[in-house]
């Protein structure tokens, strides 16, 4: 999988492998709902918590509705604090930008801190392919950077990679290191600490992301744990912020209104360890910090979603909300989507970014069991919206045609209620006397999709809801 | 056309409705503690942060020195060229500049604590190096306790009042973490192991 090649088309039998893969299971057995039981903490702490996601929710409809002059206002303050501001209508564009940068910084090396936009983007691969080194940095990409994989989840990249998998990755990695040492949590984070610390030092060039861009000073904002972000963007000559033009919040009040509900939606956490803005390259007297400051705004698609019943998504502020509390994400794992976004989020981002034909599975990977507009920061109606892929897709003709057949014998079924109330008071009927000894099914025709996994529980006697409503005379 | 004037029409084209008002913003009540010290150094050390409170900034180095001794590290420190550092260090030894690929100890002054979050607020400049706050294998940090805001919006309020204006503001919140592996968090994952706040007592 990468930004290229998505394999997002071939999302069953992705899942079939996941749910087959026993690293993935235990590594996400292992992860838990620790994320979803840490915010519902985060969230009791703090009783205006609600009412702030409100706000939040009205402040990027804000944003959303006045995107071009804040964008305006962001780029000249940049300009005035001795920053460039460089505009990216597509990946592509945004990988030349990137590129022409890193060639006049002459860089061999470039450090990176954990940025989704540039995965998006397919920055690194198009780094490699022209002889730069890209280096990540977050421990958890750094991880999956080794494994040749993209990140599996975008706050914690690398929480379907069991720890056995870590120790085995880091001593065929990490040569320089006497194989037969021993290796334990702190030995292994000691390790890759020291190993990064020197691409640090050597890299030419650091991109990171931005959580947030500032208009009304023309800050980016880097929220994290591990300090790398830091480290990437104060120690290399050059920094590039790559950012998609929706981050951007009016003003400092604003940005503490996100980071109110950001980390307490992510991790649980009250704050994140690193909440860094800057503005522009170093000042005269400074000591340290980047001789040139660089930001991509990245469109990508963005646009073409401004004014449509998908806007409100790109109210996202890639928080994982959503994900930690997906049943589905959290038996396949966020490889299965098979691009850049994982979860709920993902499956409202992908069909949008790449198309419906190639990401037109994944709105359908839902119960809609409702959780993760339950727990999004900013209340986006992401139910809603894979109901809208789904129907788009429908209209599209790309539906599967079985699923076709079907709905459409329902359709011209339950517009006849007599009929529609007969053949299911046959059915009940059926199902009811078949099943009336175990009480449930562990296999039906046509139903292995469930039965495989879970017995069907057997309709009790006495008909269907509208038969008993109509024999007790519309009463209770 | 340029990239920008695409993008910036493909936007206006679609988003001109200067009717969505700007939000209100409700401060919590996190951000209005009964005792702003006390919460301050509450919400650090849930953060593992630690503290010493001193008196006033004369028993700087002998707090510093105790720190060290206390944690068994070098009587070696690095700072910024703050004014505030300008001290007697006594036995500890202080060297100024930028932050180099090991340093066992750093000290910046931080320009506020946040009441809201234990966070530490610092303003980048040849004073306070950015990277001494990230490159410390145990980072010191000194803040006055009359420099302590509230929450969020306090903190840019009196900043503006100050006419502060640094490139880069760290707001730091703990020593550095990870939990990418085994989902099991660790200190100290590439900035500093540990932070020791050492807060002023001046009002």
């Amino acid at each position: 999988m990468s930004a290229f090649s998505p394999t997002t088309p071939r999302f069953k039998e992705n899942v079939r492998e996941a749910l087959a893969n026993e690293n993935i299971q235990t590594a996400m057995s292992t992860a838990g709902g620790g994320f979803a039981t840490a915010r519902a903490k985060a969230r009791d702490a703090m009783p205006e918590f609600d009412t702030i996601r409100d706000e939040a929710r009205d402040l990027k409809n804000h944003v959303l509705a006045n995107l071009g002059d804040y964008l305006e206002q962001y780029e000249a303050n940049v300009t005035r604090s001795g920053g460039v501001v460089h505009w990216a209508e597509t990946a592509e564009d945004a990988r030349a930008i990137v590129l022409d940068i890193c060639r006049k910084a002459e860089a061999r090396t470039v450090s990176k801190g954990k940025t989704m936009i540039s995965e998006e983007c397919g920055i690194n691969e198009h780094l490699e392919a022209n002889g730069i080194e890209a280096v990540e940095t977050d421990l958890g990409e750094y991880i999956v950077q080794m494994r040749g994989e993209a990140p599996s989840h975008i706050i914690a990249p690398a929480v379907h990679v069991t720890l056995d998998e870590v120790e085995e990755l880091f001593r065929e990695r990490h040569t320089h290191l006497p194989p037969d040492r021993r290796m334990d949590l702190e030995t292994m984070l000691a390790e890759a600490r020291g190993t990064l610390r020197e691409k640090y030092f050597a890299a030419e060039v650091g991109i990171t992301g931005a959580n947030m861009l500032v208009a009304e000073t023309g800050q980016s904002v880097i929220v994290t744990n591990e300090g790398n972000g830091d480290l990437t963007q104060s120690l290399a000559r050059v920094h590039i912020v790559m950012a998609s033009i929706e981050k951007i919040v009016p003003t400092l009040d604003d940005a503490s209104t996100v980071l109110r509900v950001l980390a307490r939606s992510a991790t649980g956490q009250t704050a994140s360890v690193y909440t860094t803005f800057s503005a522009g390259p170093r000042r005269a007297e400074d000591e340290d910090g980047p001789e040139e400051y660089h930001v991509v705004l990245v469109d990508n698609g963005r646009t073409n979603m401004l004014g449509t019943e998908f806007q409100d998504a790109l109210r996202c502020i890639r928080c994982g909300a959503c994900m930690n509390h997906c049943p589905v994400y959290r038996a396949v794992g966020g490889h299965a989507y098979g691009w850049v976004y994982p979860g709920p989020i993902g499956s409202v981002m992908t069909p949008a970014l790449i198309g419906v034909e190639k990401g037109g599975n994944l709105p359908n990977a839902s119960t809609f069991c409702g959780r993760c507009e339950a727990v999004c920061p900013m209340r986006i109606p992401l139910p809603k919206m894979m109901r809208h892929w789904r129907e788009k897709e429908f209209e599209k003709g790309l539906t599967p045609g079985a699923t076709r057949w079907g709905l459409g014998l329902w359709r011209r079924l339950a517009a006849q209620p007599r009929l529609y109330g007969a053949v299911v008071s046959v059915m009940n009927r059926t199902l009811s006397t078949l099943g009336r000894w175990r009480g449930n099914f562990d296999w039906l025709p046509l139903a292995s999709g469930w039965t495989d996994h879970r017995d069907f529980p057997a309709p009790p006697p006495g008909g269907s809801f509208q038969a008993q409503w109509q024999a007790r005379g519309g009463k209770r | 056309m340029s990239a920008r004037d695409r993008i910036l029409n493909r936007i206006k084209r679609v988003t001109v409705d200067a009717s969505e008002p700007a939000p209100a913003r409700t401060k919590p009540h996190l951000a209005q503690p009964q005792d702003r010290v006390a919460q301050f150094l509450a919400q650090a050390e849930a953060v593992q942060a630690s503290a010493t409170r001193i008196g006033s900034l004369d028993e700087l180095p002998g707090a510093v020195a105790d720190e060290l001794r206390n944690r068994n590290l070098p009587a070696a420190i690095r700072t910024g060229t703050d004014p505030m550092f300008d001290r007697d260090w006594g036995t500890v030894e202080r060297s100024t500049g930028a932050g180099r690929m090991k340093e066992p100890v750093t000290m910046t002054r931080a320009e506020a604590g946040l009441a809201e979050t234990g966070s530490l607020a610092f303003a980048s400049g040849p004073d306070n190096p950015v990277t001494l706050n990230f490159l410390g294998e145990t980072h010191f940090a000194v803040v006055k306790a009359s420099d302590l805001a509230d929450g969020f919006e306090d903190l840019w309020a009196a900043w503006r009042t100050k006419g502060l204006d640094p490139r880069t503001v760290n707001l730091v919140t703990g020593p550095s973490r990870s939990g990418d592996l085994g989902q099991t968090i660790q200190l100290g994952a590439h900035g500093p192991v540990a932070l020791h706040i050492f807060l002023v007592d001046d009002i």
